[in-house]
Order: structure tokens, then C-alpha cells, then sequence
């Protein structure tokens, strides 16, 4: 179980006391990076979008729905897949719903895309139990003019995405198998974080994150951080109702 | 909504050229987190001696009977007092989050839990009415909760009680069912042990601040453009999930 002494509570503490003062440095420097986040420019988004949702075709200005603030994961679950969205995005979307309510009250309407046909998306939905809002951005721009995805083309010329479908480790190989797809093609969608903000009729860009941000991470690996044993390099990740017994 | 925080609208290029000063201070930032995991890992384990017992929906468990058969535990100390008439509001939010990690933390061996002072009757109907599924059990009758910093006395409490009450406990308060006193007796945090060899072991333990990541809404609000936009005089927004106006 990983590198670790057995100690008394006095030594735990004088340790964990010197720990604090990192976890509080840490926290700081988390502050100074929200402010400088808060203060990148926000560009104008000019292209009229439409996308499908569960309630029709919408623009990106109606994603808001009636917020000024749009905050958006992207699922990894390409027009492609066909066993269902990737299996660690799927985890990250397990733990949104606990944070809807609370966001929607805070003027932030939270929801998903993936580029499969929203059908699929609505039923991958309705098997996960999620509550938030699933739009599927299928035979738009979007995804190409955020960099939420990569065309064929371009992921032909990125070095590091060649690499791991010509000589993917086990770990991929098996994903490949859970999503039902082949990896130059699983691999072309990027799991990403992107918000937007809405004043007045205007719909401005304003902040894009994806891996290897832990916020692009499951929630879980939060929780893990705070224990002893030390996790694998590359764990396996399933689906909540794939799990093996 | 002139309400937006102060913001300046730029081109493309303005956003890509701060965005990539911003990336490089995340990178760092994610770095010295995965150091402050692996230094976690470094502290002391300290052998619990204490024989601590719950009562659980399914008896009188002993903190090593609370592992369910895998090697690490984590609690989360939810502030839920034998005086309250509901759960702590905020811990409320921060159970909204835990409860759908309960499934993806067992494959990592890992138990998540909650667990409160008040009698496990109260606990459960709390749990019914939010619609959780996580695993709750009641400290009361042992020391679990004091030996660990999360109880406070009469006597610990005067000078806080004495002085000016932050408008937060007094809004939590009442929406326990209880005073400040009352309320404040009760401390949050996260606890956890590692089972080895028979021998429970306490490993870390965190509150505060360092409960923060533990508020998911606050790590979303985080990469929205008007952050968590909260006002250092008026009392939290944040409501138990059934509870919003």
C-alpha cells in the first residue's frame, strides 16, 4: 500500500500541520488563477448554430435558456460509437446532476453535447438516469470551430492520436471495445469543458478547458486524491451499471 | 443583467493568446495537486485503538465492520446534529455530489459513507426525503465525532456565540431546526482510514477549506464567467435541492 510509516497521532499531526500550509498555498494560488480566468476576453460568437435537444431544434443563444450563463461539458460519444459514449465521461456526467439545482439557481444553465444523433443521446440519457440537458451538436460546425472535435483530416496530421491507433496500449484497446468503435475515430472527440455568456441577443465565448485539467476528470478522482493507496496509472473506467462483480 | 462582472470583449486571437498565459499557470497548478495527492500518501498512519461503534441500517457496526470488505474508507462528517430537525443545508449540497460516487469508488476499493451525531431514524427519513442512496450511519453514543475535532462544547463555542454571528449560521440554523449553538456544535469534515491486516488506521482528515473540492457547484461556478459571484455580507445561497424558490 504504497510508501507510508505507521506513526502516533502526534506525528500524524505535526505531518498533517505541514500539509495544511501547502493546501493552503494551493488554495491561493487556485485564487489567482480564477481571477486571471475571470478576466480573459470574451469573444463574440458570430455563426448562428442550431442544434438538436429533446425539445426541438435550438440555437446557442436558446441553450441559455433564459440564463446568461452556459456552462458545457462535451461526452466523448462520436456519430461513430456504437456502444454508448465513453466510459470516464460517462462517470464525470454521473456527478452533475447533483450540482444542477444548485447551478441554475446561480444564473448557470449546465448541460452536455456529444456529436451523436441526439436519439441516441436521449436514450444513452434515459439508461444513465441523467437529468441534465443532452444536446447533440450531430452535422454542425460546432464541434469544429470550438476544437470540442477533430476532423478526420486533422487528427491524421497530430502526431500523439497517430501514435496511439497504430500502437495502442491495452488500456485503449479495451475502451475501443466499450465504445464500439475504432480509435481513429474515437479518438477524434475531445472531452472538454466550454462556457459561454449571454448579454442581451449576444452570445460571447468565454472559457474552454479540457485534458489534462483534473476538472475534466471524474469527480471520484477528487475523492481519490484523499486516500492512501496509490491508483493505478491508467485504471480501468466503467459504466455505473458495466461493472464487473 | 448589468450584473456581469467587468469584462472586456476581444478577438479570437486575444482570447488564444491569454488563454495560453492561463493554460501554462493551470498546468502548474494541476502539477503541485498531484504532488499534494502523493504527499497525502506520505502521512503517518495512526492505529485507531478506540473500539467506535454506529448504529447502521443494518445493526451495530465497528468502524473496521464500515470498510464492507474493501481496504480504504472515507466519511464524510455531515452536520447533522441530535437537536436538528433536518440535515445541514450545505452538506445537503455536498451529499447531492457524493451519492452517485458511491458506485465508482467501490471498484477502486474504497467505501464512502456518511455519517452524523443525530439517532439514524432521523438520518434515514433526512436520506429518503433527498433521494440518496449512500450509506448513513449515526456516531451517536461514541466518541468518533469529538475525537476527531467535529464536536465542539459549550464551553469551546462561548467566545464564537459571544461575538457577532455571521449571517450564514444564523440562516443554516434556523433551517435546521435549531440555534447557533446548536448548529455550530456539529463540525463538517472528511475522514479517512485505511484497513490492513485487521488494523483500522486513521490516514488523513480535512475540513474547512479543504472541504471545498467537496462542493462540486464551486469547481463549475469556477470556470463560468462570473465565477461564484457571492457577496461577503449577505448570507449563502445555497439551499437543500427541494428547497429553491
Amino acid at each position: 500500500m504504497g510508501e507510508h510509516g505507521i506513526g502516533t497521532r502526534e506525528e500524524w499531526q505535526a505531518a498533517r500541520d505541514e500539509l495544511a500550509k501547502l493546501e493552503a498555498e494551493h488554495a491561493d494560488r487556485n485564487e489567482k488563477i480564477k481571477e486571471k480566468r475571470r478576466a480573459l476576453p470574451w469573444v463574440r460568437v458570430e455563426k448562428e448554430y442550431e442544434f438538436d435537444t429533446e425539445d426541438g431544434k435550438k440555437t446557442l443563444a436558446e441553450l441559455f435558456d433564459g440564463r446568461s450563463q452556459l456552462l458545457a461539458y462535451t461526452i466523448m460519444f462520436g456519430p461513430d460509437y456504437t456502444k454508448g459514449a465513453c466510459p470516464g465521461c460517462t462517470s464525470l456526467g454521473d456527478g452533475l446532476d447533483g450540482s444542477l439545482v444548485h447551478l441554475n439557481h446561480r444564473d448557470v444553465t449546465l448541460l452536455c453535447f456529444s456529436r451523436a444523433p441526439i436519439e441516441r443521446l436521449t436514450a444513452y440519457k434515459e439508461r444513465m438516469g441523467w437529468e441534465f440537458p443532452y444536446v447533440s451538436t450531430y452535422n454542425t460546425e460546432f464541434p469544429f470551430d470550438f476544437e470540442l472535435a477533430l476532423t478526420e483530416e486533422q487528427a491524421q496530421h497530430i502526431p500523439e492520436i497517430k501514435e496511439m491507433v497504430e500502437d495502442p496500449p491495452d488500456w485503449l484497446v479495451e475502451w475501443s471495445h466499450q465504445i464500439g468503435a475504432e480509435l481513429k475515430d474515437g479518438l477524434r472527440e475531445g472531452p472538454t469543458w466550454i462556457a459561454f455568456a449571454r448579454e442581451d441577443e449576444t452570445v460571447y465565448h468565454t472559457y474552454t478547458v479540457g485534458a489534462p485539467d483534473p476538472f475534466v476528470a471524474p469527480y471520484f478522482s477528487f475523492l481519490l486524491d484523499c486516500t492512501p493507496k496509490p491508483q493505478p496509472e491508467e485504471p480501468r473506467t466503467f459504466r455505473k451499471d458495466e461493472y464487473p462483480d | 443583467m448589468g450584473v456581469m462582472a467587468e469584462h472586456r470583449v476581444g478577438t479570437r486571437e486575444e482570447y488564444d493568446a491569454a488563454r495560453e498565459e492561463l493554460l501554462k499557470e493551470e498546468k502548474e497548478l494541476t502539477r503541485r495537486g498531484d504532488d499534494l495527492a502523493r504527499k497525502r500518501r506520505e502521512l503517518p498512519w495512526v492505529p485507531v485503538e478506540k473500539e467506535y461503534t454506529f448504529d447502521t441500517s443494518e445493526g451495530t457496526k465497528t468502524l473496521a465492520d464500515l470498510f464492507e470488505g474493501r481496504s480504504q474508507l472515507l466519511v464524510y462528517h455531515f452536520m447533522f446534529g441530535p437537536p436538528y430537525e433536518a440535515g445541514c443545508p450545505v452538506c445537503s449540497s455536498i451529499a447531492d455530489t457524493l451519492d452517485p460516487q458511491v458506485v465508482h469508488l467501490k471498484d477502486r476499493d474504497t467505501t464512502l459513507l456518511l455519517a452524523s451525531r443525530a439517532p439514524l431514524k432521523k438520518l434515514l427519513a433526512f436520506r429518503e426525503r433527498m433521494g440518496w442512496g449512500i450509506d448513513w450511519v449515526s456516531s451517536n453514543g461514541s466518541d468518533f465525532n469529538r475525537d476527531l475535532g467535529f464536536l465542539h462544547t459549550e464551553d469551546e463555542l462561548k467566545p464564537f456565540l459571544e461575538g457577532e454571528i455571521p449571517p450564514t449560521v444564523e440562516q443554516n440554523a434556523r433551517m435546521c431546526g435549531t440555534d447557533a449553538g446548536g448548529y455550530v456544535s456539529e463540525g463538517p469534515g472528511l475522514s479517512v482510514y485505511a484497513l490492513s491486516d485487521g488494523t483500522v488506521y486513521r490516514t488523513y482528515v480535512t475540513t474547512a477549506r479543504g472541504l471545498e473540492p467537496a462542493m462540486a457547484y464551486y469547481g463549475l461556478l469556477d470556470r463560468t464567467p462570473k465565477g461564484r459571484d457571492e457577496s461577503a455580507t449577505a448570507p449563502l445561497w445555497v439551499r437543500r435541492h427541494d428547497e429553491y424558490v
